[in-house]
């Protein structure tokens, strides 16, 4: 196991080396510099002087190798060269990581358990009404798109009941002011496990394990409770790391539209001004985020549910 | 039977026989009971005695083979043969939904090209004047809705003489005093109110800058689509000729494919997409190319997953054995029976790519003006959505029904081709 997650966790550096290098040198290749706009009113001397402060006249490897040895032993992630022009990148992103998870984490908090309670009625109740109800649903949450959820709630729920702030409010409880954004948020991975959760538990229901111990004595709740609920689970940690990845690309949107502070605006706003060291930072952040969470499913896949073979997961 | 036996056919003759022994046993009557009390006998010699006597004189000449003139052929069959496809088909379409979800489909579709046709506006017709507009649609606007009516809050209630003739439709009961002026909100026909000229119409309003929306929507409905195709189309070769080599092969060759696409599929979207459009710019190269550099990988792997089912068949081993090249197994005999997974695939990766798309634009990342998607309307139309409320909506609505569509459709032939999964 241990051999397993460090081979895992190997893996996942090669990946963010990878994409980090690849993001670097796509960056510092493309057309337009951080001069843009201002180029002709400067002195050729004081281009040199701005080039040579953030050692862009270096050719592009060393520069590439700067910037991993300032990381490496400063924690240095450089500094924002207009969005924020000298404010350390770090520095800017730790300010607003927190309410990014904090969005992700509590959306996903919602969706896990609604997801479950639905899928378990609607497989119970199979071909019955509750379950074409559910089923309509499923359809409608998993099409539409998150950001025209949280625009229909923000113009109906906020602007035209008045029930809860337009946008972002530091001076409201952080829980009434992020409610809206939470919910569009969710509306996509509770439809998801609930797919999931139904197609899974329907077949459980009619397995033999399930006959085998209504015939011991159990009655239906409890033979559902302990035996097939149990057994559909499993499978159903494998569409949480994707719903918390979707969640986490939703925000970027649905923050821009309630104006939250978090990273998903910060990182639009640095792809637009061409702030690259700061968008640099925060696809390593999106990286990371994503490849923790592949890593998290692997490793709960093999303590859950020992009879699954690690390696050959995907062959299977 | 009696007959038969008199032409020493034995009971060991089954099958089409049968036949003939019923209409020997209508000939011959009372010669069946004594008969099947003896089914054994093969001759004639045995059954002469307890016959009747007439009977037993019948000359040798007299008989023939029964079956002489019967036809003993098989029974053509009736109706045509159903082949794989055309089964998956008959269940698709006897699927009230997944008919309804493509008739859905077929009509954005079809608006997406005749919706810019029918009206006079081009899709980047600017026009100051009629800027902003309501929606304003011939026959609906007599029940009331998209009637080009619009509130105007906080008139001052001396001034409603100077509004142009006939645009006041109704005035508001919430009549408020601000620093002694009285205020009210009133509903005006805002085509007659900016002085637009009569009979101009425009369905879903104008933006903010005169351009009038409908063409636009339908317009950025045909880029959407347009994107949809291409990427689901580019992103079912690349995984189909990835999946079938990885998956035909096996061993060294499939494991660094796979790990290809472990390393590929564990990059976030968000991040590829960025960096594509870091590189390339925005446009609509460069979201299609963002697109394909992920989303092959799941088709790759459903393909390689056919191939490890269907390559060990005895039938690939007798092609092969007949020396059938690599490339025509892999083709003609293998890959066939991935064709259902691979359409509802397909249908699946249009949606999503309509998707990113329109996330994309929300990012302002999407395609340049002033080309136009239904993201970008969306976007625009986020921007306004407190005063300009309809311009959001239309965008929304028609992506909705898109995606449900879509979705639906998918769902549909996924029962179709593999009627085990249904309702999964």
């Amino acid at each position: 196991m241990a051999k397993y997650i460090l081979k895992r966790i190997a893996g996942i550096f090669i990946v963010l080396f990878v994409v980090m290098t690849a993001a670097f040198f796509m960056m510092r290749l493309m057309p337009g510099g951080i001069l843009d706009g201002v180029e002709e009113n400067l002195s050729a001397d004081m281009r040199d002087l701005i080039y040579a402060k953030y050692d862009m006249d270096k050719p592009i490897w060393e520069q590439y190798l700067l910037f991993l040895k300032g990381i490496v032993t400063e924690w240095d992630w450089g500094v924002s060269l207009k969005l924020y022009v000298n404010v350390s990148v770090w520095d800017i992103l730790a300010e607003r990581i927190p309410i990014t998870l904090y969005l992700g984490f509590l959306s996903l908090l919602i969706s896990v358990p609604i997801g479950i309670a639905f899928g378990t009625l609607a497989a119970l109740k199979k071909n019955g009404i509750v379950d074409h109800a559910v089923s309509f649903l499923v359809v409608l949450f998993i099409s539409i798109p998150s950001f025209v959820m949280a625009t229909g709630l923000q113009y109906f729920v906020a602007y035209k009941w008045g029930w809860f702030p337009l946008i972002y409010d530091d001076s409201l409880p952080r829980i009434t002011t992020t409610f809206l954004p939470v919910l569009a948020l969710s509306f996509t991975p509770i439809a998801t496990i609930t797919r999931y959760l139904r197609a899974e538990l329907s077949e459980s229901l009619n397995s033999d394990y399930m006959l085998l111990a209504r015939t011991k004595g159990l009655t239906r709740v409890q033979a559902t409770l302990r035996h097939a609920l149990r057994n559909s689970l499993v499978p159903v940690v494998n569409v949480i790391v994707p719903a918390f990845i979707s969640i986490m690309g939703g925000s970027l949107v649905v923050e821009s539209i309630f104006g939250i502070p978090g990273l998903g605006g910060i990182t639009v706003r640095s792809i637009n001004v061409a702030d690259y060291s700061v968008t640099l930072a925060s696809l390593i952040y999106y990286t990371l985020i994503s490849l923790a969470a592949i890593l998290l499913v692997d490793i709960s896949y093999g303590l859950i549910d020992p009879r699954i073979r690690m390696g050959g997961r995907k062959d299977a | 039977m009696h007959k038969e036996e008199i032409k020493g056919r034995g009971s060991q003759y089954d099958g089409p026989a049968l036949e003939n022994d019923g209409l020997a046993a209508e000939n011959n009557g009372p010669a069946l009971e004594k008969d099947s009390l003896a089914p054994e006998n093969n001759g004639p010699a045995l059954e002469k005695d307890g016959l009747d006597p007439e009977l037993m004189e019948i000359p040798q000449e007299k008989f023939r083979l029964v079956n002489l003139d019967m036809d003993e052929s098989d029974e053509k069959f009736k109706g045509k043969p159903i082949g794989f496809l055309k089964d998956a088909f008959l269940r698709f379409s006897r699927n009230k939904v997944s008919m309804a979800a493509l008739a859905g489909v077929l009509l954005v579709v079809f608006m997406a090209f005749a919706g810019p046709l029918m009206t006079p506006y081009g899709y980047n017709d600017q026009n100051p004047e009629e800027a902003n507009l309501p929606p304003k649609m011939p026959g609906l606007e007599k029940l009331g809705i998209l009637d080009g009516s619009r509130w105007l809050t906080s008139c001052r209630k001396d001034s409603l003489d100077e509004f142009p003739e006939g645009s006041i439709l109704e005035i508001g009961t919430d009549v408020e005093k601000i620093r002694g002026v009285e205020v009210v909100s009133v509903k005006v026909d805002y085509y007659k109110y900016t002085g637009v000229e009569e009979d101009t119409y425009h369905y879903f309003g104008t933006d903010y800058l005169g351009r009038d929306l409908w063409t636009r929507l339908w317009r950025g409905t045909r880029i959407s689509l347009l994107i949809g195709f291409l990427s689901a189309a580019a992103n079912c070769v690349i995984g189909v000729l990835f999946g079938s080599i990885a998956g035909y092969y096996g061993g060294k060759v499939d494991m660094v494919m796979m790990r290809i696409c472990e390393v590929i599929n564990a990059i976030p979207q968000i991040v590829l997409v960025t960096l594509f459009i870091l590189y390339f710019g925005s446009g609509l190269v460069s979201i299609v190319c963002a697109l394909l550099v992920q989303n092959w990988v799941a088709t790759a792997t459903l393909i390689r997953s056919q191939f490890y089912r269907y390559k060990g068949r005895e039938y690939v081993l007798a092609a092969r054995s007949l020396g059938v090249s690599d490339r025509k197994l892999i083709f003609v005999h293998i890959l066939p029976n991935a064709v259902g997974p691979v359409i509802t695939r397909v249908m699946t990766a249009i949606p999503s790519a309509i998707f990113t798309e329109s996330f994309l634009a929300f990012l302002g990342l999407g395609i340049k003006p002033p080309e136009t998607s239904i993201g970008m309307l969306l976007a625009d139309g986020q921007k306004v959505i407190l005063t300009y409320p309809t311009q959001v909506l239309f965008p929304a609505i028609i992506i909705s029904v898109l995606m449900v569509c879509f979705n639906l459709m998918s769902n549909g032939l996924r029962d179709a081709f593999d009627p085990t999964l249904r309702g999964a």
